[in-house]
């Protein structure tokens, strides 16, 4: 019996384990090794050379450009951390406690994750360049010289708000649905010691959804270098704004079908790989270390 | 007294929490509408009338999904990608890879969870561990693989690519599979059903629920994805991709003008909007991180 449960054991995996050793190990070690060739096309030769990662590492940080880049991916995941956290914490509480509305409210700020980004991003940019300038000229009297995605002093604005806007979906329902797992009978406990509403917020059910939490705040140090702030999808590969996700994105797309340009583009992820990994377990260390605590 | 006073500040935060999500979903509601109302106004129209009702209703619909198609140029043929045949790319793309993705993450997490062998313990770490890793910048290389491969320029080619059993939904089923009443398993084992049967006729009926709700999780992901398109299917334009191309990549004048524009996108959209209000409550109500409701 035992025997013929290992047979359907590895039969079974035998995909996902090839799948993950050519997809995720292969892909990645390919990545690595990329990132230290010199891949000539014409004569079809590859060497190996440190020059692709010398050559990232000066235009990280030499290049105000990308200075730049890195300051907007920054400032991206820290207002999602400053507004978009704590607003989803609320909202989540919110629906938890059934207060009015609390249903359609919920399926209102899931609404915007599973609408096509390029359709959301459409139809905001041309709500914002067309009918909101048209509002502001007719009732307000405002004009702006140019639209406020396409003004350069405003357009990296319009585009962090599009962001927090439409990013409270996963995070509210999941926050929601871990409120939910909640005990009635701490809620009931907690209650009769006197914590209601803001109190019951704060001292039980936060530290109770801090797992939640913590798994977004620390999976979440990824986005800083991965994030594109749809900006593709707001201007395509012509952006004067740039965040590290939309460089990586964009850098790909040129190299396409250009194997040369394949090893530049890899160095500029093994860097970048290099920054996100530590600074994901110090957060992490950081987050359970001074945390608040389920018990 | 007291009892009163924390009454009156509940409903303190409650009335400025509703007044707060109260605005958020008038301003999301009122965007798409607006979207809805230009769809429908000619070009004269909306350069008199930005906002609000048109005068006259157009039907841009018709002109959009009959005048609006795709160049492709692959194996130095040129043809055109119309509406049709990119809804069916789509179809064939979010069904696929949803439904591949999902069965090898269900499948996977089952068998670690139900079969105490030492190796599953490293899957579950390995999900765990690939989780928290974060990797950059390897799309230049999963390219290079993928072609090497041959798995570019087809459907079937991302399915594969993205039939892995990582990331959270792993976790999720894990757990689930974890919490069956081993009864199940011991009364069949006793009637004589092979491990085979358990998978198929306990296992996945037990798992219908969660796995439909990953499933159209996954196909919305998939609907609306268009960088990956872009990339490994550019002869097979799904229609989020076409919505990319409408924006960025039209030439022609029948199809000009934000009241086209806006026609497109809401044609983007419906099948995705069909879904999600046919299975909202599934969608909404299931999943929780590292463990099931």
């Amino acid at each position: 019996m035992l025997k013929k449960s290992l047979q359907f054991y590895i039969i079974i995996l035998i995909w996902p384990v090839l799948q993950f050793a050519v997809f995720y190990i292969g892909v990645n070690f390919n990545s690595f090794l990329l990132a230290f060739q010199n891949i000539d096309t014409y004569n079809n030769v590859t060497t190996f050379t440190f020059d692709n990662i010398t050559n990232a590492f000066n235009l990280i940080t030499t290049d105000p450009a990308m200075g730049e880049t890195i300051t907007n991916s920054l400032i991206s995941y820290g207002l999602s951390l400053v507004n978009g956290i704590p607003l989803g914490l609320l909202f989540a509480y919110y629906i938890f406690k059934k207060w009015p509305l609390a249903g359609s409210f919920r399926v209102i700020l899931f609404l915007p994750s599973i609408l096509p980004v390029i359709v959301s991003v459409t139809i905001y940019m041309y709500f914002v360049e067309n009918a909101l300038e048209f509002v502001l000229k007719e009732y307000f009297g405002k004009t702006t010289p140019l639209g406020f995605l396409s003004n350069p002093d405003t357009r990296f604005g319009a585009v962090l708000f599009f962001a927090i806007f439409t990013g409270f979906g996963t995070s509210v329902l999941m926050y929601t649905n871990k409120m939910n797992s909640i005990d009635p009978e701490i809620l009931e406990a907690g209650k009769l010691d006197g914590a209601s509403g803001f109190k019951e917020f704060w001292y039980i059910v936060l530290p109770l959804t801090y797992p939640t939490l913590t798994i977004f705040l620390y999976t979440g140090i990824i986005t800083i270098f991965t994030s594109q702030l749809n900006l593709y999808s707001f201007y395509s590969s012509r952006s004067s704004i740039q965040t590290i996700g939309y460089f990586l994105y964009v850098s790909t797309q040129r190299a396409q079908g250009n194997v040369s340009l394949y090893p530049a583009v890899a160095a500029y992820g093994l860097i970048f790989t290099c920054v996100a990994v530590p600074l994901t377990f110090i957060v992490k260390f950081l987050l359970e270390k001074f945390g608040p605590s389920e018990d | 007294m007291n009892n009163l006073k924390m009454k009156k500040g509940r409903s303190v935060i409650t009335y400025i929490m509703l007044v707060i999500l109260a605005a958020y979903a008038i301003a999301l509601i009122g965007v798409l509408l607006w979207a809805i109302m230009t769809s429908f106004k000619s070009l004269d129209d909306f350069r008199a009338n930005p906002t609000f009702l048109p005068k006259v209703f157009s039907w841009n619909y018709g002109i959009v999904y009959n005048a609006y198609s795709i160049q492709v140029l692959f194996n130095d043929e040129l043809y055109y990608v119309g509406m049709l045949e990119m809804y069916f790319n789509s179809v064939a793309y979010a069904l696929g890879g949803a439904f591949f993705q999902t069965m090898v993450t269900c499948i996977t997490a089952y068998v670690c969870a139900r079969y105490p062998f030492r190796f599953s313990k490293v899957l579950h770490s390995i999900v765990i561990v690939t989780m928290i890793i974060p990797v950059v910048g390897n799309l230049v290389s999963e390219i290079q693989v993928a072609t090497a491969l041959g798995l570019t320029y087809h459907i079937w080619g991302t399915w594969i690519m993205k039939a892995n059993f990582m990331g959270l939904y792993f976790l999720v089923f894990y757990e689930f599979s974890k919490s069956l009443s081993p009864s199940y398993f011991e009364a069949a084992r006793i009637d004589g059903a092979n491990d085979w049967h358990i998978l198929l006729r306990i296992a996945l009926p037990l798992l219908r629920n969660l796995i439909l709700t990953v499933m159209l999780i996954n196909f919305i992901a998939y609907w609306n994805d268009y960088q990956i398109p872009l990339i490994y299917i550019p002869n097979k334009p799904t229609i989020s991709y076409g919505m990319y191309y409408f924006s960025f990549g039209r030439t022609d004048n029948e199809l000009a003008g934000v009241p086209m524009y806006m026609a497109a996108a809401i044609l983007v959209v419906v099948p995705v909007i069909a879904v999600f209000l046919c299975f909202h409550k599934k969608l909404l109500g299931n999943l929780t991180v590292g463990g099931v409701k």
